[in-house]
């Protein structure tokens, strides 16, 4: 029929393991775990490991961080973990549903002091349970009333590309 | 006067399993089974029982990348060409039964089948879809969409993916049915905070969660599934009832069990010699199943089966039909009781589990919509939509995250099978947010180019990916699949940025990952740098 084979179509390539980047991000699991995938650029990691000194090989730590539960001030507490210096990623077991956490990925300096070199996006971890809340407030939306949007560019918001794209 | 309502929803869902390469496919056999098995006969069950003037309604989630392989052309060409392949088989398992008591019937059930789908595949020219519009038009099902390539959406992160997956269903929806769809199917029922601030903005009334998704909002709903609650963007959510679920689904004590219904595992493909049944096997030769089956069910873990009652299993999905709509009425009745006002039962299903898991699915269905309609008072169907219309005031409170797969939560499609997949799916996503948001206005070719970026993107954050690598069965089918899609879209995006884009292999890709041709890559722009702007009533983006 002609077609044309998959490796044509993918030009011979191959996914990268990794991308060469600086990341952190961390995804909810479930109510108690939240997985963390993470990456560093070959120049931060030459950095720091320029910085540990050449004998060591630098120490990683994840700080895993708990918010207040309305996000207010800074995190309430975190608790550590250490991974190898070929992991990159890892399930989190983490002490309460319906709380927010974030992490960052940083490594002991020869000081003694933790130095971060990654933050995380932020999440809160799934409820497990039925609320506590039990104020009330009902409402009728008007249901005929749906009203539909669309998305345009803010920087290059004219009239024209609206009423080009939308046909009646 | 009804005291209290119940709102089946049939989800239909299939990957994109679209391969011109190969001349047969075994994941193109998943759909024309689908078709064959579910989609059909329960497209006649509607049919008839509006013919029959039987009051029934039913909620219908179509995926775009279903519908997709249902409006495309080599797909139905290769459908009528698997369906006579099976034609010829059930004529030929006629003359090798001839005679027999137990087979011969069963022979000629499975003739009748094949022969029907055929013909009413014709009726519509092959454009199933239009079956589906019109029983909408009637009033009978209440069509919805799910994300475009049904991603699993609180593991997608960019808000901009999620957008994308639900803007691009929206307007595809409309584009195939006529209306816009009222609610949208979650995939996987998967909800996290926030997400429903986009089904709002894009006029979306409703969805639906798993049980634990709406008895565990905040603050408690006082109806706890019995009624939606409202969220603060507007959008209706609806609670997955858990009772229904388990008659149905529960492999102990659900009806699909019964031992006088067919048996799904016993195929011709296995019993019969390669010599006779091989060049009737798709692809052929590679025993996998043909869909004619001969025995039921019998009894469990047992390898010796019986040959298959047809009238027995019919008088099984009636009586099963019956003890549903009893225990509605039950239910129904306490419930209304409790609450002071009407209960809706929300009992979703995958629709394929009716017809191909479970045979007489589809004449369960017709019973129960029959029953329901004829038998009692206290039960009325409905669709979330029109329950919405009915104007009951909706406590506000916000979902609870959690999924309806195993354990409730995340963790099928997040795993240590399937972990590795989302870098890659995020990194993509942040590139094509990147360039989306740079090419507001672009030539021709890269406007095709970036239009395909978006395709192969959309086409790796298929939940069905991480699914069955989790499942543990096509595995290999599922890695290559992310992977195929994702090393396209980087090639796309380095002859984007370089300036080289080689218009022979872009329109390769084009005809082969060649679904939603008007996937318009600006649906991907950083939201940050958009506005939702109010449409006029009755527009469409074109």
């Amino acid at each position: 029929m002609g077609h044309t084979e998959i490796s044509s179509l993918n030009r011979g390539r191959s996914l990268p393991h990794f991308y060469d980047e600086d990341r952190l991000v961390i995804l909810p699991r479930d109510p108690r775990c939240i997985f963390a995938y993470w990456e560093l650029s070959t120049a931060t990691r030459e950095r720091v490991e320029k910085q540990a000194g050449g004998e060591h090989q630098p120490f990683y730590v994840l700080r895993v961080y708990q918010h207040a539960r309305n996000d207010a001030g800074n995190a309430e507490s975190y608790f550590e973990l250490h991974p190898g210096r070929e992991d990159a990623s890892w399930y989190i077991t983490v002490p309460e549903p319906d709380r927010l956490y974030s992490v960052e990925l940083g490594w002991i300096s020869p000081q003694g002091s933790f130095q971060v070199l990654l933050h995380s996006n932020k999440i809160r971890t799934p409820r497990d349970s039925i609320s506590e809340i039990i104020d009330e407030e009902w409402q009728l939306p008007d249901w005929k009333a749906q009203k539909l949007f669309r998305r345009i560019s803010l920087h290059h918001l004219s009239s024209a590309e609206f009423m080009r794209r939308v046909k009646k | 006067m009804a005291q209290g309502f119940l709102a089946i929803v049939l989800h239909a869902h299939l990957p994109y399993v679209r391969h011109p390469e190969h001349r047969r496919s075994l994941e193109e056999k998943w759909f024309f089974e689908a078709i064959t098995e579910c989609y059909i006969p329960l497209l006649m069950v509607f049919e008839q029982l509006h013919a029959e003037g039987i009051d029934y309604r039913l909620t219908f989630s179509l995926s775009p990348t279903l519908v997709a392989m249902l409006e495309d052309p080599l797909l139905q060409e290769r459908y009528r060409d698997y369906l006579r392949g099976l034609q010829e088989l059930t004529r030929l398992e006629k003359e090798r039964t001839a005679g027999d008591p137990d087979f011969a019937p069963l022979a000629e059930l499975y003739r009748k089948h094949f022969d029907d789908a055929a013909a009413y595949f014709d009726r519509f020219n092959g454009r199933l879809t239009g079956a589906f519009r019109s029983l909408a038009e009637k009033g009978c099902l209440e069509l919805i969409t799910t994300a475009s390539t049904h991603a699993y959406l609180p593991l997608l992160v960019q808000r901009e993916n999620i957008y994308a997956q639900l803007a691009n269903a929206v307007q595809y929806h409309q584009a195939i049915f006529g209306e816009p769809p009222r609610g949208i199917w979650l995939p996987e029922c998967a909800y996290d905070r926030g997400l429903e601030e986009i089904p709002a903005e894009l006029g979306l009334q409703y969805f639906i969660t798993a049980t634990h998704g709406l008895l565990y909002a905040s603050p408690r709903p006082k109806y706890g599934v019995y009624s939606p609650i409202l969220t603060k963007s507007g959008v209706a959510v609806f609670g997955r009832d858990p009772e229904t679920s388990k008659q149905v689904w529960s492999s102990q004590e659900g009806y699909p069990g019964d031992y006088d219904y067919r048996e799904f595992y016993r195929d011709i493909a296995y019993d019969l010699p390669l010599d006779y049944i091989g060049p009737h096997l798709h692809p052929p030769g590679m025993r996998s199943d043909t869909g004619i089956k001969y025995y039921r069910i019998t009894r469990e873990g047992l390898e010796y089966k019986e040959p298959y009652r047809p009238e027995k299993a019919r008088e099984k999905a009636a009586q099963h039909a019956g003890n549903f709509m009893f225990n509605r009425e039950q239910q129904v009745k306490y419930l209304a009781a409790a609450m002071g006002r009407p209960p809706i039962i929300v009992a979703p299903y995958d629709t394929e589990l009716f017809g191909h898991w479970w045979f007489e699915g589809p004449q369960w269905l017709d019973y129960l919509c029959r029953k329901i309609a004829c038998d009692q008072q206290h039960v009325k169907m409905i669709t979330p939509g029109e329950y919405l219309d009915l104007g009951y005031p909706l406590q506000i409170a916000t979902p609870n995250p959690s999924s309806w797969g195993d354990k409730g939560y995340h963790e099928f499609w997040l795993n240590g099978s399937n972990d590795w997949l989302y870098r890659h799916l995020h990194k993509a996503a942040a590139e094509m947010i990147a360039l989306a948001t740079a090419h507001t206005e672009t030539d021709k070719l890269t406007e095709r180019a970036l239009g395909q970026a978006a395709r192969e993107l959309i086409l790796a954050q298929s939940s069905d990916w991480p699914f069955i690598m989790t499942a543990g069965t096509m595995v290999e089918y599922a890695r290559n699949r992310v992977k195929n899609h994702l090393i396209r879209f980087r090639e796309l995006i380095r002859q984007i940025k370089e300036n080289a884009i080689d218009p022979h292999w872009l329109g390769e890709l084009e005809q082969t990952d060649n679904l939603f041709p008007h996937l318009d890559y600006r649906l991907y722009r950083n939201m940050e740098t958009t506005v939702p702007v109010e449409m006029p009533a009755g527009a469409s983006i074109p």
